[in-house]
């Protein structure tokens, strides 16, 4: 089966949630495959986004490109709708001054329809997560 | 154009006014509250401030807490990762400005590391037969501490929009910066 970026907007992905928008730094920076482009958040943890990819999925691997971001939780659905979340993986983040975080999580039971990013807290006022990619498989589209 | 929020700890001691000075706002001058009561825990007052010369605004999540020493460990809790400081002192009492280098003090320690845009409210400017702190003196100190000096009278409904203005403005500022440096990344 042919592995891909199963998170790019080019790949049908799309980010149906985000907590906080600035219309110069939107949500759907975040899967444009571009770490230049980024998406902030604009005040008070926790900040969470959707991912949907329209499809069932096989994720077996997860890289989030981020700064700022302390204390990372990642819940999955594998339902139609944005419902069922259950916890897949949290995480407390290191920062480096001037440096992207760059997260890889080698994913466990990685089926998935939906991902659910909380941003649960920061090392300052605010965060930016500018890409995150998901290499894996498509199980089935959806009917 | 872009919403912001702020969780915003307004500080001071017992009857300083943090309270009036909260409603007032709220109710956008019309609601003094002349008889004292005290805070014992918080009270939330929501308001959506826009920054001058920009079409952004940053909606100010306002923690009126109690002055009170006795509930102070609760405070802990309450103060959690703060975005912004309103601190409040009396003209008429000496004792509210000393404390304010502690409330500061006390402020910023919830979040070591990154800073806390602040100002200093010298309130109850009305009662000037009564006033022991002077201007010159809480604005030379005010300015020492990087904070943005104010005098209000919540009683006479003069200026009390200027703190809360000023500190959507310099909250707006610092998510600019930072946005700045996340554009300098890659
Ligand atoms: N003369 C005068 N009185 C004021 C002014 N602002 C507040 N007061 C009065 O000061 C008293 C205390 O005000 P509060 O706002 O309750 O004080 P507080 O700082 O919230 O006090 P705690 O909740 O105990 O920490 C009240 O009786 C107010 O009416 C002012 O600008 N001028
Ligand atoms: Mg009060």
């Amino acid at each position: 089966m042919r592995k891909l970026d199963l998170c790019l907007s080019s790949e049908g992905s799309e980010v149906i949630l985000a907590t906080s928008s600035d219309e110069k730094h939107p949500p759907e920076n975040i899967i444009d495959g571009n770490p230049e482009t980024f998406w902030t958040t604009t005040g008070m943890f926790p900040q969470e986004f959707i991912i949907f990819f329209h499809k069932h999925v096989k994720i077996e691997r997860l890289v989030i490109q981020s700064y700022f971001v302390r204390t990372l939780r990642i819940e999955k659905s594998t339902s139609k709708e944005p419902v069922d979340f259950e916890q897949w993986i949290e995480k407390d983040l290191i920062h480096t001054e001037g440096q992207l975080q760059n997260e890889e999580f080698v994913a466990r039971d990685g089926y998935a329809t939906y991902l659910r990013f909380v941003i649960i807290s920061a090392f300052d006022h605010f965060a930016s997560v500018h890409s995150i990619s998901a290499d894996g498989t498509v199980i089935s589209d959806f009917a | 154009m872009v919403k912001l929020a702020a969780k915003c700890i307004l500080a001071g001691d017992p009857t300083v006014g943090k309270t009036a000075l909260a409603q007032i706002f709220r109710s956008d001058g019309a609601h003094f509250q002349k008889n004292y009561t005290l805070t014992t825990g918080v009270d939330l007052v929501v308001k959506t401030v826009p920054v001058p010369d920009t079409g952004d605004s940053v909606e100010l999540f306002i923690f009126d807490s109690a002055g009170k020493e006795l509930f102070s460990e609760m405070l802990d809790k309450l103060w959690e990762s703060p975005n912004v400081l309103c601190l409040v002192y009396d003209v008429t009492s000496e004792q509210s400005f000393n404390s304010c280098a502690k409330w500061l003090e006390k402020a910023r320690a919830q979040i070591p590391g990154s800073s806390l845009p602040g100002v200093l409210v010298g309130n109850k400017a009305d009662l000037a037969g009564r006033r022991v702190v002077d201007s010159a003196q809480a604005q030379a100190w005010a300015l020492g501490q990087g904070l943005e000096y104010f005098e209000t009278s919540v009683k006479e409904m003069e200026n009390y929009e200027a703190p809360f203005v000023c500190l959507a403005k310099q909250f707006h500022h610092l998510y600019q910066e930072k946005v700045e440096v996340f554009q300098a990344l890659v």
